[in-house]
């Protein structure tokens, strides 16, 4: 050591270090992913009643029962104003947590992005409202079909986790989210051929319980911070 | 012949518990006093010293105020803060590189 370096309180490797822990002990504080998978499986669960006693629109009779052209008006309203609400509740739980422990968040962007996200799939309601079509004898689906699956519900709020796991900085929440993206675009290209007027049920209670046991899991894991600081 | 890295060490900020002040307050964009202290394990008048250090350089903006009956104290890294910890850093970063440098020389 040269006397030049002896009068550095710390060295610049141990000064880095320092720095980087400080970082990650702040991402930790702000994190509270648990709410945000809790509020979404929330919503999802809500969709079944929405799903089953809304009437269904735009059906027509066939030999054997009824054809309808898509989901009906109940279920395109409630997805949009579900989600804008959870965005509205998840943003206020933030600020809360923000205030409690005494560090800020960076939910801003997480913000934005799933308004914009409730706004497409609202536009994209709108245009499966106006141009309904029939469902495809064959085991294909036409590529507009396809393109709604995109906008759906599901992968809008797994799109809204991987937002999340970058505001959050957290590995953990991505993994989970794209598995989450998977389940969703899978479950977006299947045609449900069925008379039962449960015939929706998997499609809501495979994501709501995925979402419940993520948000579980991620409460088991939070951080344990002082509650007032 | 360029400068040597540590002649552009600030030294308001070259120091630990500053650049620590300076590193949360970054991260978290606002930060309340009493998470400062609990994250850089300092008593509230240690901590309160640093503090003005860093006020008076303006590197910091310090806001008082009440939430609900409790008074709380909230910081915020100012535009020039924000550009003394990335010069920090960057001076830090180029510290240990010539250092590594300077010893795989001497080593081979």
């Amino acid at each position: 050591m040269t006397e030049n370096s002896a009068s550095v309180p710390d060295s610049p490797e141990h000064l880095l270090a320092a720095v980087r822990d400080l970082a990650r002990e702040v991402r930790v504080a702000q994190r509270g992913t648990w709410f945000p998978l809790l509020v979404f499986a929330a919503i999802t669960l809500l969709a079944i009643p929405v799903e089953r006693y809304v009437p269904p629109s735009q059906c027509r009779a066939v030999d054997d029962g009824l054809i309808c052209a898509g989901p009906n008006l109940g279920v395109l309203v409630y997805w949009p104003v579900a989600l804008v609400v959870a965005y509205v509740a998840i943003a206020a739980f933030y600020i809360r947590q923000a205030r409690r422990r005494g560090v800020g968040t960076r939910i801003g962007p997480y913000v934005v992005v799933g308004a914009i996200m409730a706004v497409v799939l609202a536009c994209a309601s709108v245009w499966r409202g106006l141009h309904p079509f029939m469902p495809p004898t064959g085991d294909g689906m036409p590529p507009h079909t396809v393109l709604f699956g995109l906008a759906s519900p599901g992968v809008a709020m797994a799109l809204a986790l991987l937002v999340l796991a970058w505001v959050e900085r957290y590995p953990a929440l991505l993994a989970f989210g794209l598995g989450f993206l998977v389940i969703m675009l899978v479950q977006s290209n299947q045609v449900i051929r069925s008379s039962s007027p449960w015939h929706f049920l998997p499609q809501l209670l495979i994501p709501a319980v995925v979402l419940l046991l993520g948000s579980a899991a991620f409460y088991h894991v939070r951080p344990t911070i002082p509650q007032d600081a | 012949m360029t400068a040597h890295p540590a002649n552009g060490l600030d030294d308001v900020v070259h120091q630990r518990v500053r650049l620590g002040i300076l590193t949360i307050t970054h991260e978290a964009r606002r930060v309340e006093f009493g998470f400062l202290r609990s994250a850089l394990q300092l008593t509230a008048g240690n901590l309160g010293q640093h503090l003005a250090v860093l006020e008076k350089a303006e590197l910091i903006h310090i806001e008082k105020g009440y939430e609900g009956k409790r008074p709380r104290t909230w910081i915020t890294l100012t535009p020039a803060g924000n550009t003394a910890l990335r010069q920090e850093i960057a001076h830090l970063k180029e510290l240990v590189r010539q250092v590594e440098q300077a010893h795989s020389r001497t080593s081979s």
